[in-house]
């Protein structure tokens, strides 16, 4: 790969990818800093054969996740025949009562799901986390790969590669599939998000409206869209890129500025779709990761296809009776936490932390997993003109429309830093576009 | 059987006038076993179209938006309900139970809600609902009745520091704790004859039924209670929620009424 007549051309794609706005804004001691997102050219490959078998563990998965939501909201009939035990429903930040009983359109909860694996040095990919409410990254390979395409085109020529441009049409289709009547519109905090670069690549792409919340009104038990010229049209899907508390402020945290009011009671009434459905965040949490292959067996009567990183719940005895066994040998997480936050080994804490990181653990078994440190492989990135080694992960996406579509490509995130596994954009790492070969 | 009729009607000034306001009101009887709304009338001002809901709770409510300048706001709800049966009970259904074993919202124990569960004694009770009723004496005579000695957003643990409170205190104390003893229990909204506001108690798991307790008053539900909604603690039921355009600071003037119609 290192041949890759593109790889001269990183720098001039990392300018136009910071002329575009390609940038990742972070939080951090209370003030908001934009950071480029690096872009490394040296693409993750993913053969043709080993991403079918992906895919189809992807769509396993999120179709799972979302009968788990469905039926969450619902009957719960997982809770009542013993799977899940309802501490991880009830106590979960991500579980909303408001959302009981309210059934989007067509029965979707995650129509855009963000799916993060790694590659293990045993050659077998283990799902990291599901993302269900609002995932982020696919415009940054898009971008990409429409940037490299421009400044190599031999490379592209050369290569056969599934085209990774087509992100805009699955959105398109997830977001008509479920339009109540009117107009689709990308709706975004603003251009102070982390991801605006997104919501507004992926507005112009998709045809869809970039609206932020005061343009957007309930009248009458419908959502209408002011023009320009004070016009009111009809919104039938939102394709909101706010969080779940933001979204309503006379429903949720009513000192949400960025919401628009009632839009939840709209909802309610079947009126609009929102993509995705809010309370999604009783499906994605860390604790509700251990059960997911459970529930793949449980709806769907099948074996899962793709593996979980194997984990335990210290919230179960004999669990809580191998962590402490093998205490340095795993990773731990703090459930409520997202970002690579919140993320502790066992390995690299002193004699004091464990003492109390032991006796917090005791204290809120609920609260933490725990996992075996999977040794994933390394992807090589360039660093000053030479090729070094780095941790890699790949958040795939999965798309609910009339059936499942996943993306053929994938964002590919890595770590910098040479000594470490944490490769999320908000902790400084860098991404790579993901070719997934066409034959 | 019982005929109440009720009245409850809300006024809150502006000292700066509301450019304009968002506007949800949960304060329509339940339907359910034991009571039946027969009529009811509901006008807002400024005059405005509103949308009738329920939430998830399957509490009913009107929503809408007022767009004109106002510095009043008002509603006035009047109506009849039919009590089918003296005290509370209704089955419980099974997918909705769980959500009310768990701390919630303003019904977190801490640590001297704790010490005070610690000096209670059950070891008498032979039943849930003998938990319930010990509990419910036990709070009534530990804890004093003071008006407007708490605000709406005071939690129980809050209250219980305080030793003095209201119906809404009463049952966050109340719901907090029998939570902590694993039983599961609601917040309850409601009118009472007698009252001049908005009434609160609580409902709790009694052998698959939720039955009314009124901690407040150190009773089971009667005659005279109207449910009109219920949540995990106060604010998932509040009556009125608003959200408006200026305002300065406001005032409110809230008054009910329940009577006896044979």
């Amino acid at each position: 790969m290192k041949q890759l007549e593109l790889l001269q051309h990183t720098d001039n794609v990392n300018e136009l990818l910071a002329r575009y706005g390609v940038k990742f804004g972070i939080y951090k001691d209370n003030t908001f800093k934009e950071q480029l997102f690096p872009f490394d050219s040296i693409p993750r490959i993913i053969e043709n054969e080993e991403f079918d078998y992906l895919e189809k563990g992807l769509k396993q998965r999120v179709i799972a996740l979302n009968l788990f939501l469905k039926d969450i909201y619902s009957k719960k009939r997982i809770v009542k025949d013993g799977i899940v035990p309802e501490d991880f429903i009830y106590v979960s930040g991500g579980y909303m009562a408001e959302c009981e009983g309210v059934m989007p359109a067509k029965g979707i909860y995650s129509h855009i799901s963000g799916i993060d694996l790694v590659k293990g040095k045993d050659g077998i990919w283990y799902i990291l986390e599901d993302n269900l409410r609002v995932p982020s990254g696919a415009s940054y390979p898009m971008i990409a790969r429409e940037l490299c395409r421009r400044s190599s085109p031999e490379t592209f020529q050369a290569a056969h590669l599934e085209d990774n441009r087509n992100y805009a049409n699955l959105l398109r289709r997830a977001m008509d599939y479920v339009n109540m009547g009117g107009h689709t519109v990308i709706l975004t905090p603003g251009r102070y998000n982390a991801a605006y670069f997104e919501h507004s690549y992926l507005a112009e792409k998709t045809g869809a409206h970039l609206v932020n919340g005061s343009e957007l009104i309930v009248e009458e038990e419908k959502l209408f869209y002011i023009t320009a010229d004070g016009k009111r049209e009809r919104v039938g899907a939102v394709y909101r890129r706010i969080s779940d508390e933001y979204l309503d402020p006379m429903n949720f945290n009513p000192d949400s500025l960025i919401g628009i009011p009632h839009i939840f009671d709209v909802f309610r009434k079947g009126n609009v779709a929102l993509l995705n459905a809010p309370g999604n965040g009783v499906a994605d949490d860390k604790g509700i990761y251990y059960f997911v292959p459970k529930m793949i067996r449980y709806y769907l009567n099948e074996d899962p296809i793709l593996n979980n990183a194997p984990t335990y719940l210290p919230f179960y005895e004999a669990d809580m009776k191998y962590v402490l066994e093998n205490f340095d040998n795993l990773v731990l997480k703090d459930v409520a936490e997202a970002g690579g936050y919140g993320v502790a080994f066992g390995s690299s804490m002193t004699k004091k932390q464990k003492a109390d990181f032991i006796e917090l653990l005791k204290k809120e078994p609920r609260r933490f997993i725990a996992q075996e440190v999977i040794d994933f492989q390394d992807l090589d990135i360039m660093e000053e003109g030479r090729a070094v080694p780095r941790k890699a992960d790949l958040r795939a996406f999965v798309l609910m429309a009339d059936e499942p579509l996943v993306w053929k490509s994938g964002l590919t995130r890595f770590s910098r830093n040479p000594d470490s596994f944490i490769v999320n954009s908000s902790q400084g790492g860098g991404f790579k576009d993901t070719w997934v070969l066409s034959r | 059987m019982e005929r109440l009729h009720f009245e409850y009607h809300m006024e809150i000034f502006y000292t700066v006038p509301v450019s304009q306001c968002y506007f949800t009101i949960k304060c329509i009887p339940k339907e359910d076993a034991r009571q039946h709304l027969l009529s009811m009338d509901i006008s807002v001002l400024p005059e405005t179209a509103f949308s009738y809901g329920e939430d998830s709770y399957c509490n009913r409510q009107i929503f809408g938006h007022v767009k004109e300048t106002h510095d009043k706001f008002l509603y006035h709800i009047t109506g009849d309900v039919e009590i089918l049966q003296t005290d509370y009970e209704e089955e419980a259904k099974e997918e909705r139970i769980g959500m009310y074993r768990f701390p919630f919202g303003k019904c977190l124990p801490g640590r001297k809600l704790l010490a005070y569960y610690n000096t209670l004694d059950f070891s008498e009770c032979k039943s849930e609902y003998d938990k319930c009723i010990r509990l419910m004496h036990r709070l009534h005579q530990d804890f004093r009745y003071v008006p407007n000695a708490t605000q709406i957003e005071t939690t129980a643990e809050e209250a219980w520091n305080m030793g003095k409170g209201v119906c809404q205190d009463y049952a966050h104390i109340y719901i907090t704790l029998l939570r902590y003893m694993g039983i599961p229990a609601r917040y309850v909204c409601g009118l009472l004859t007698g009252e001049g506001k908005s009434h609160a108690w609580a409902e709790a798991l009694c052998n698959g039924r939720w039955i009314g307790f009124d901690p407040t008053n150190d009773c089971l539900i009667s005659n005279g209670h109207i449910k009109l909604g219920d949540g995990r603690d106060a604010s998932e039921c509040a009556i009125n929620r608003g959200l408006i355009w200026g305002g300065g600071t406001q005032m409110q003037e809230i008054s009910a009424a329940v009577l006896q119609n044979q």
